[in-house]
């Protein structure tokens, strides 16, 4: 125990330095996030990713980029969750279910799409399984491009979100 | 004639009108005027019964009734108290039969026992003599042993072995209770029992404690003591359900009763070791009960093994008031023996709640299967609610009726490991213990009852059709349940009731004694008031609904069940009884050695592929398998061997006769 508590003690911080605030969200959204009151408990919905953004949004939570210390946990339940971080084109068989996730979470709750994929289906587009992106199946609110998008674009989402 | 007796003469005679009614009215006029009748008996016991507690006492003698002796009838505070509850459980399960009898017990000759069975429960505890007691426990067992096969012809071979069983043991409990009392009698020169207990002191130890240890098989056997247990799990679920409700509510107290009247009152007390036998008995009841209780997953025999725990904790405060009573201490036992009538009361009470729920459950759905039931909430909520609240009573958890009871035990049993003296120094910490534990398992069995049984899906077609009973049958329930409540929030005013029954039961027992018996009991009502408490409890699920409401931003809005995006649940994820009670069985494997069977079925091509497995578990009652089936066995090949005697030449058998006579003349001419 004193040899945990004398480790912690010697290895201090390891996360980055917190980058500058980022901007402000639109209106509408602003006010749901507002509710939250800097605490985002947040759900992963991967609807049919390659699995890549789901690699980066682990990172974004790690020790590095630390996003629980802007107010963003990850929960495994939406019944327990204000966020649905959502990753990859959605699949026919994953429709039903994103779905469901959404319909289970506690108002006031936001989506957030994760990756190209989540925005436009990415190189999956026209896919015989894939059923569209994100937008098609719940209302986003808040889109993080790139394939796959950074850790610190992610935790940058994250913290748009929690206003801290 | 006061009070009691002209009660007792009115039950009487609404006993012998309603088994008239059952033989000679046709069908439908048969079942409500045998039911209304029926519950008039009850509430002429009850009230005969009340009278007794309230101090009064009656006595008679009607020499014409019985040829030679005739018979005795004393009612005092002890038999006033059996009497109020068979009384009690009369009318209630009277009312409850107008409606259940279209669905079973409805027969013309069930319908005319059922009203003796029920009189002869008031008739025990009323007699005051030897001959008039064994009459009328005769009556008593001959009665439920006919209402029990009863409903042979809708249960085949399971009623029929349940009759079997309940046959031979109710007997050789007779036999046991008629070679004590006779043997008493005898020895003591008097048949009555105030002529018994007159001379009670004079006999020799060895006497007082053969007839001691032969009552003890009798009513014990009665009262389900293990091993002597093995009819009650039969015979309790195969009889219909408002018989098994007069049988596990009412009958079996009488057991206990024979034991504190002749242990206490007649034999005056005795050696330690007597009533030290009855608490280790009681224990082992209590712990065994409860966990054969906890493994099955029908609902009958459930409530019949619980009467096996209810029945242990009772002769557990019986043993310690004995064993207080005889190392001297007299306020202790005062207090154990009324903690143990208390059970017997409060275990009447939420007893018949259970069996007339179970019987409801019964006449819905057709099975009384847990592993088969389940939604009943929705679709029987009266039944429901009333069976959650005798399971919180069975549960004895606080604000159910058997808190009090088992905290009045604890706390006699508790203060008596002051008494000094090595063996009570060890039994009373090992009693205090089985209670516990006991009371910890009969939480889990009852939330098992509740939860598999009632709540959830249903899980087969008959529990989805179920159907709320009649009102007949639910205003019997409420009758239950109207007692349940009214023990379990105010357990203090039976006070002065108890301090009477037990003045009159403990010998030597003075007013001072008595006294601290009432003042526990207020103290009871006063420091840990249950009716406060449940008053509080329900006040602050208002209080705090009522601030979530305030304090909620949004309004609360309904969601489906959140199933981890699959497809929707279905009944068969749901915790069955057999899998909720998987872990207590794990726990206990030692003590319950249940038995599975593995058989596996290879393909007729290949040894690789399997073409059908089986899978088959029971849980068997341990005790009764190891200790009788090898003396069913032994006599069964006895029985064969003996056939070789009888070969049907006559020319034998008058021999036989011939050999017997000239023996017993010799005997006789050697005797003279």
């Amino acid at each position: 125990m004193i040899s945990l508590l004398r480790k912690i003690r010697a290895a201090g911080r390891v996360a980055e330095p917190a980058p500058p605030r980022p901007a402000p969200l639109p209106a509408p959204v602003a006010q749901r996030a507002r509710d939250l009151r800097g605490s985002a408990q947040v759900r992963c919905v991967d609807a049919g990713s390659c699995n890549g953004c789901e690699i980066e949004i682990g990172q974004a939570f790690s020790p590095v980029y630390d996003a629980e210390r802007y107010g963003a946990r990850v929960v495994p339940s939406p019944r327990h969750a204000d966020v649905l971080l959502v990753t990859g084109p959605v699949t026919v068989n994953m429709a039903g279910p994103l779905r469901s996730a959404y319909e289970a979470m506690a108002s006031p709750s936001l989506v957030i799409g994760v990756g190209d994929c989540a925005i436009d289906c990415g190189v999956f587009a026209g896919g015989y399984g894939v059923h569209g992106p994100v937008g098609d199946v719940v209302p986003v609110d808040l889109q993080v491009p790139g394939c796959p998008p950074r850790p610190d674009q992610i935790v940058e989402a994250l913290r748009r979100v929690t206003g801290r | 004639m006061n009070l009691v007796g002209s009660a007792l003469a009115v039950a009487a005679g609404s006993a012998g009108g309603a088994a008239l009614a059952a033989v000679v009215l046709p069908t439908r006029l048969r079942v409500v005027a045998v039911g209304a009748l029926n519950a008039l008996m009850g509430a002429a016991g009850a009230l005969a019964g009340g009278a007794a507690l309230a101090g009064e006492s009656f006595a008679a003698h009607l020499p014409v009734l019985l040829p030679l002796a005739g018979v005795y009838v004393g009612v005092d505070a002890l038999s006033g108290l059996f009497m109020a509850v068979a009384g009690a459980v009369v009318l209630a399960a009277g009312v409850y039969q107008i409606g259940y009898a279209r669905h079973a017990g409805g027969g013309r000759g069930a319908q005319a026992l059922w009203p003796l069975f029920a009189f002869s429960l008031l008739l025990v505890p009323a007699a005051a003599s030897v001959s008039t007691l064994l009459v009328a426990w005769e009556l008593m067992a001959a009665s439920s042993l006919l209402l029990v096969v009863s409903g042979h012809r809708g249960g085949g071979d399971s009623v029929r072995s349940a009759g079997v069983w309940y046959a031979v043991m109710t007997h050789l409990g007779l036999v046991a209770i008629l070679t004590g009392l006779v043997w008493l009698a005898a020895a003591a020169h008097s048949e009555t029992f105030a002529g018994i207990t007159a001379s009670a002191p004079g006999l020799s130890p060895l006497v007082r404690g053969g007839v001691f240890v032969l009552v003890l098989i009798g009513f014990g056997s009665k009262a389900g003591v293990v091993p002597l247990h093995a009819w009650l799990p039969r015979a309790h679920p195969e009889a219909p359900s408002h018989v098994s409700a007069l049988m596990s509510a009412a009958m079996v107290n009488l057991g206990v009763y024979g034991l504190v009247r002749v242990g206490l009152d007649l034999l005056g007390g005795g050696a330690r070791w007597w009533w030290l036998t009855v608490l280790i008995l009681g224990a082992l009841m209590a712990v065994y009960g409860i966990l054969q209780a906890a493994v099955t997953s029908d609902l009958k025999r459930l409530l019949a093994y619980s009467t096996v725990e209810n029945l242990g904790l009772v002769l557990l405060g019986v043993g310690a008031a004995g064993a207080f009573h005889d190392s001297g201490h007299d306020e202790l036992a005062a207090l154990a023996l009324a903690a143990a009538l208390l059970h017997t009361v409060t275990h009447a009470a939420f007893k018949t709640l259970l069996f007339l729920s179970a019987g409801s459950v019964l006449h819905a759905t057709g099975t009384r299967d847990l592993d088969e039931l389940g939604g009943l909430r929705t679709r029987m909520p009266v039944t429901s609610g009333l069976f959650a609240l005798g399971a919180l009573g069975a549960a004895a958890l606080p604000g159910g009726a058997g808190f009090p009871s088992e905290w009045l035990l604890l706390q006699s049993l508790i203060h008596g490991l002051a008494v000094p003296g090595i063996t009570v120094v060890v039994v009373l910490p090992i009693a205090v213990g089985a209670v516990a534990l006991s009371a910890g398992l009969a939480v889990a069995t009852f939330v098992k009852a509740v939860g598999t049984g009632f709540l959830a899906k249903p899980r087969t077609q008959a529990a989805e059709q179920a159907h709320e009973a009649p009102v007949s049958m639910l205003v019997g329930m409420g009758m239950a349940a109207l007692v349940c409540a009214g023990l379990a929030l105010l357990p203090g005013a039976a006070g002065a009731a108890l301090r009477r029954v037990v003045a009159g039961s403990l010998p030597g027992s003075g007013a001072a004694v008595t006294g601290g018996v009432a003042g526990r009991l207020s103290a009871l009502g006063s420091t840990l008031s249950p009716l406060w408490v449940v008053a509080g409890t329900l006040a602050l699920v208002l209080v705090l609904r009522g601030l979530l409401r305030m304090v909620a931003r949004a309004p609360s809005r309904a969601a489906v069940l959140w199933d981890c995006g699959a497809p929707p649940p279905t009944a068969r994820m749901q915790y069955t009884a057999t899998s909720f009670a998987e872990p207590l069985q794990r726990v206990f494997d030692e003590v319950l050695a249940p038995e599975s069977d593995l058989d596996v079925t290879p393909h007729a091509e290949s040894a690789y592929l399997v073409e059908r497995v089986a899978y088959s578990r029971a849980v068997p009652d341990r005790i009764e398998h190891r200790l009788y089936n090898p003396v069913i066995h032994t006599v069964r090949r006895a029985g064969m061997t003996a056939r070789a005697l009888a070969n049907g030449s006559v020319h034998r058998y008058l021999g036989y006769g011939f050999t017997a006579v000239v023996l017993l003349l010799v005997v006789l001419a050697a005797a003279q």
